[in-house]
């Protein structure tokens, strides 16, 4: 009798354990961010250009494609990053998210001394500190160089974000972290 | 292994046609409310009428028994006698737990907890020890164990290390259920409440068979006490505060047995904790809270022979971890590490508030278990167990509004069991166990491990044999498992599985001997496989905690250990002088560990993080454990512990990173003499020496480690304890002082010592009241 008992609660134990059973695969993961892209589009007209840092199947796995990021000589872009997570069916753009959340976020960008690119005119959070979804390139003579684009992230509640901080704050954390090569012809 | 197992037969099957009555029976009584040894209690045999009156130490011995069942009495200070039957086959231990009260001695139920008949390695924590441990971690308790340490991430979460063995290695049995979660983590503790036990139990050798083939590190049993047998209920409170976290811990009891139907008798348990930021000596530690809510309930049905027993036990915690922890990337990682104390802006809050980074974790296990005396000498007990564990990471989130956990992983398990036990001819006893288990692990977020269901069972027969002054165990145990994992990836696009089969087969024979009344050696040879788990199979992607980039290896074989163990024991006839031995040397062959490969790093959207491969290398680790107790005047006593471990690769003769330092305890105790109304009262202090580890793995061929170990440290701990009567009950109150000098220091096996110091001064405070009332 007591063994029946127990067996009828063993059963709508199991019943109740699979009812929160979890989701299968790894679609809900918003957490991740595949690609980066750059959007570059001369002031003054002409055609806009993409080049991205994409690693479709996330970290691990198959290695990313990094595209080599070109550009006219002595010419000055709008530039607009957009981010994506294509590990999701269809992807997902994070951009807005990243927007929507400015005061948490700032990206740096760290063009070598020899590339001949120029970063100005990043565009501003809430509290007119660099947000840096929106910058200005201007480019010199032609010149084969790196630029490095480093999203960080203030996870504090206040972020705390400041002016003055540097892109290794202590306050902040890394979301990307990104070298292009680049050419200026 | 084969050979030796032979060598034994051959040796027991001259010896058994022997008839002499060699058994011995020795145990031990105490108090099982106040842990006081109870001397001057009277033991009889009823059926022999040969009667024992307990030392000092509570300690009894009855020698030159046949083996059989015998009634045996206890009866203490003139009271109601108690009856107990028991077994005796062999060398028998019984420790019998009197829970009376100072004064109000309105009876006395025994309850002879039927204590693991090990004869090779058992080391346990009861009465005293176990109690100033109350409020603490699990793996903080055990720790107090010579031999056993333990692997933390910050203050509050610690996993038991058994001889530099952990994880996976270490099997965890909870209340007679092999605990199953997800332990492979450094940074998952075991999911038990430590206020269910009244005794925790380290064993290793041929009794570790009963609970798998794979406990290459030992097993831990966590007991609770047994129910009573007697009309009337009890119920037992503690509370316990610690200043330094302002952590506070309720822990409440009750129990009855109905005096209508005594053949039923449940008990109801519960605990909650709570604990603020922990400070550490110059800075306090932003979101190290944690909280935890955790229920028991059993109930037992005795009747005749056979006894039946249901239980539930539900364990929930939240634990926060260290923001400045949390690292981004590489670069991070490296600038938090190269720095001396942590930044500011991760310091400095003094509130019990949980946020990201933190872990949920719940547990439910529900069991049953009916146990079937024949009248002859058999035994058959059936066990049921449902366990599932749903383990959930909440990481710091791009999002504020985010209110998923980023990694959630729920593991639901059955296991049955089935034994038998049996005396076997004049010597003889043996056991005979049939198991089976069947498991589903579900994940959703991030991947780290896969989907897997995993079948398995395993078939394990233990003889066990004595003669004279001789004693021995062997046994011999298989296991069958078969593992089918899962992964869907591409949004849905592509399943990945995989499917793996392992036969693992363990052996052990222990055999002992008394050379003379004080001193008693035994040896213990086991060999057990450990089958890889899912982890070390098919993890990959990056381990936040550590910020490296974790794969697994589909290729790797079972884990194979060969263990020798040599223990000295001496007790002196006062029983002033103890002295105890272990020496043990552990061959592993395939050990599965991490490899850093800093030649290949993997490239992410994040920055580039280093690469750790899962791999396999013959190990050996070999150490000792001393132990050293005098009682040099009456009421004085000093106990001294040393552990020391040499864990080497074998294949690139290098050291095994992660692996305990040499260690040292010494503690005074002076027992107060009891006066009418205070009684059981000590002081006791306590220093402790951890040695720096200068053994890790050679840098030259690549980075191993990210900070070199940390130096040496040491510790003055204290606690005074007494009991005192108001009015029916006593009320037993204790202050454990720990780290006294507010040392800063950090230890090697704390993941935490890249980023911070541990813990400060913090100050303990106990209160326990039992309730006994007897109808």
């Amino acid at each position: 009798m007591k063994q029946n008992r127990f067996l009828l609660a063993l059963l709508s134990m199991t019943f109740i354990f699979s009812a929160c059973e979890k989701d299968d695969g790894e679609g809900n993961d918003e957490e991740v961010i595949t690609t980066l892209s750059v959007k570059l589009t001369p002031v003054g007209g002409g055609a806009t250009s993409t080049f991205s840092f994409d690693d479709p199947d996330g970290p691990g796995g198959i290695a990313p494609t990094v595209d080599a990021i070109q550009l006219a000589a002595n010419t000055v872009y709008n530039v607009s990053l957009e981010l994506f997570n294509k590990t999701l069916n269809p992807p997902a753009n994070l951009t807005t998210e990243i927007s929507g959340e400015a005061e948490a976020h700032r990206f740096y960008f760290e063009p070598s001394a020899s590339g001949n690119i120029q970063v100005t005119g990043l565009d501003l959070d809430g509290a007119n500190i660099p947000l840096g979804l929106n910058s200005v390139w201007s480019t010199g003579n032609a010149a084969n160089g790196t630029m490095k684009i480093v999203l960080r992230h203030y996870s504090g509640n206040p972020p705390n974000k400041a002016v003055s901080d540097p892109v290794n704050s202590n306050k902040s954390s890394t979301d990307i972290e990104v070298t292009f090569n680049t050419v200026v012809n | 292994m084969k050979y030796f197992i032979c060598l034994l037969f051959a040796f027991l099957s001259f010896y058994s046609n022997a008839q002499e009555c060699v058994s011995r029976l020795s145990g031990h009584v105490h108090n099982s409310f106040t842990h006081e040894n109870l001397d001057r209690a009277t033991i009889t045999i009823v059926e022999l009428n040969r009667v024992k009156i307990t030392n000092n130490r509570g300690d009894f011995v009855f020698d030159s028994l046949c083996n059989g069942n015998y009634t045996i009495r206890v009866v203490y200070n003139q009271q109601d006698s108690i009856f107990q039957s028991i077994s005796v086959y062999g060398n028998r231990h019984l420790d019998i737990d009197l829970p009376l009260l100072q004064n109000t001695l309105s009876g006395i139920t025994v309850s002879a907890q039927r204590t693991h008949q090990v004869t090779g390695i058992k080391k346990e924590l009861s009465g005293r020890e176990l109690e100033e441990t109350r409020g603490q971690t699990l793996g903080e308790a055990l720790s107090r164990i010579n031999g056993v340490s333990m692997l933390q991430t910050g203050a509050t979460i610690s996993k038991p290390v058994i001889h530099g063995l952990h994880g996976s290695r270490i099997l965890t049995i909870n209340n007679g259920v092999r605990q199953e979660g997800q332990q492979w983590g450094n940074e998952h503790a075991p999911e038990i409440d430590p206020f269910i036990a009244n005794r925790l139990t380290v064993i290793k050798g041929v009794e570790e068979l009963r609970y798998g083939s794979d406990a290459i590190g030992g097993v831990i049993l966590v007991d609770p006490r047994p129910l009573r047998n007697l009309p009337g209920y009890q119920a037992e409170l503690n509370t316990v505060y610690f200043s330094n976290n302002r952590q506070y811990v309720v822990s409440a009891q009750y129990e009855q047995q109905l005096t209508k139907r005594p053949e039923f008798t449940y008990r109801l348990q519960g605990t909650l904790k709570k604990g603020a930021n922990t400070t550490t000596p110059h800075y306090r530690l932003n979101n190290t809270g944690n909280e935890e809510k955790n229920f028991s309930l059993s109930g037992v049905y005795r009747k005749n022979r056979f006894i039946s027993e249901l239980y539930y036990s539900f364990f929930d915690t939240r634990i926060g971890l260290f923001e400045g922890s949390h690292i981004g990337n590489l670069t991070d990682l490296e600038a938090a590490i190269a720095s001396d104390k942590p930044d500011p802006v991760f310091t400095g809050e003094n509130t019990y508030r949980i946020g990201r980074p933190y872990q949920r974790v719940q547990h439910h296990l529900v069991k049953s278990r009916s146990v079937f005396q024949t009248a002859g000498n058999h035994r058959f007990s059936f066990l049921l167990a449902a366990q599932f564990n749903d383990r959930q990471e909440f990481d710091v989130t791009r999002s504020q509004t985010t209110t998923r956990p980023q990694l959630d992983l729920g593991i639901f398990t059955v296991t049955e069991e089935l034994t038998w036990e049996t005396a076997g001819p004049v010597h003889f006893n043996r056991i005979t166990g049939l198991t089976a288990m069947q498991q589903q692990n579900r994940y959703s977020g991030r991947y780290f491990i896969p989907d897997y269901n995993s079948n398995s069972w395993g078939l394990y027969h233990i003889e066990r044999w004595n003669h004279l002054a001789w004693d021995a165990q062997a046994g011999i145990r298989i296991d069958h498992k078969n593992i089918s994992t899962s992964r869907i990836t591409g949004g849905g696009a592509v399943q990945e599985k995989n499917d793996f089969q392992y036969t693992t087969f363990a052996s052990s024979l222990n055999i002992g001997n008394r050379i003379d009344e004080h001193w008693r050696v035994n040896g213990t040879l086991t060999l057990s496989n450990r089958a890889p788990h899912v982890n070390e199979l098919l993890s990959n992607g990056i381990h936040h905690g550590t910020s490296t980039y974790e794969q697994g290896n589909r290729d790797l074989k079972p884990e194979r250990s060969l263990n020798f163990s040599f223990n000295n024991t001496f007790t002196s006839e006062s029983g002033n002088v103890i002295l105890e031995g272990s020496f043990y040397n552990n061959n592993i062959k395939n050990f599965i560990y991490l490899q850093p490969k800093p030649d290949e790093p993997v490239l992410t959207i994040a920055g580039a993080f280093p690469k750790n491969v899962y791999e396999q290398a013959d190990v050996r680790l070999r150490g000792f454990d001393l132990l050293a107790s005098f009682r040099p005047f009456q009421n004085f006593e000093w106990n001294n512990k040393y552990s020391l471990l040499r864990a080497k690769n074998n294949n690139i003769n290098d050291w095994l990173i992660r692996m305990p330092s040499d260690r040292f305890q010494s503690e005074f105790i002076y027992n107060l003499t009891d006066r009418k109304k205070i009684k059981n009262a000590y002081i006791s202090t306590e220093a402790i020496y951890v040695w720096e580890q200068t053994r890790v793995p050679d840098e030259s061929n690549g980075k191993q480690d990210y900070k070199l170990p940390p130096s040496g440290y040491f510790l003055w701990n204290a606690d005074v304890s007494l009991s005192v009567l108001a009015g029916k009950f006593p009320l037993i109150f204790g202050i454990g002082l720990r780290n006294i000098l507010n040392t800063t220091y950090r230890d090697y096996l704390n993941a935490m010592r890249y980023f911070t110091d541990e813990a400060g001064r913090n100050i303990q405070f106990r209160l326990r009241i039992p309730i006994n009332q007897t109808f």
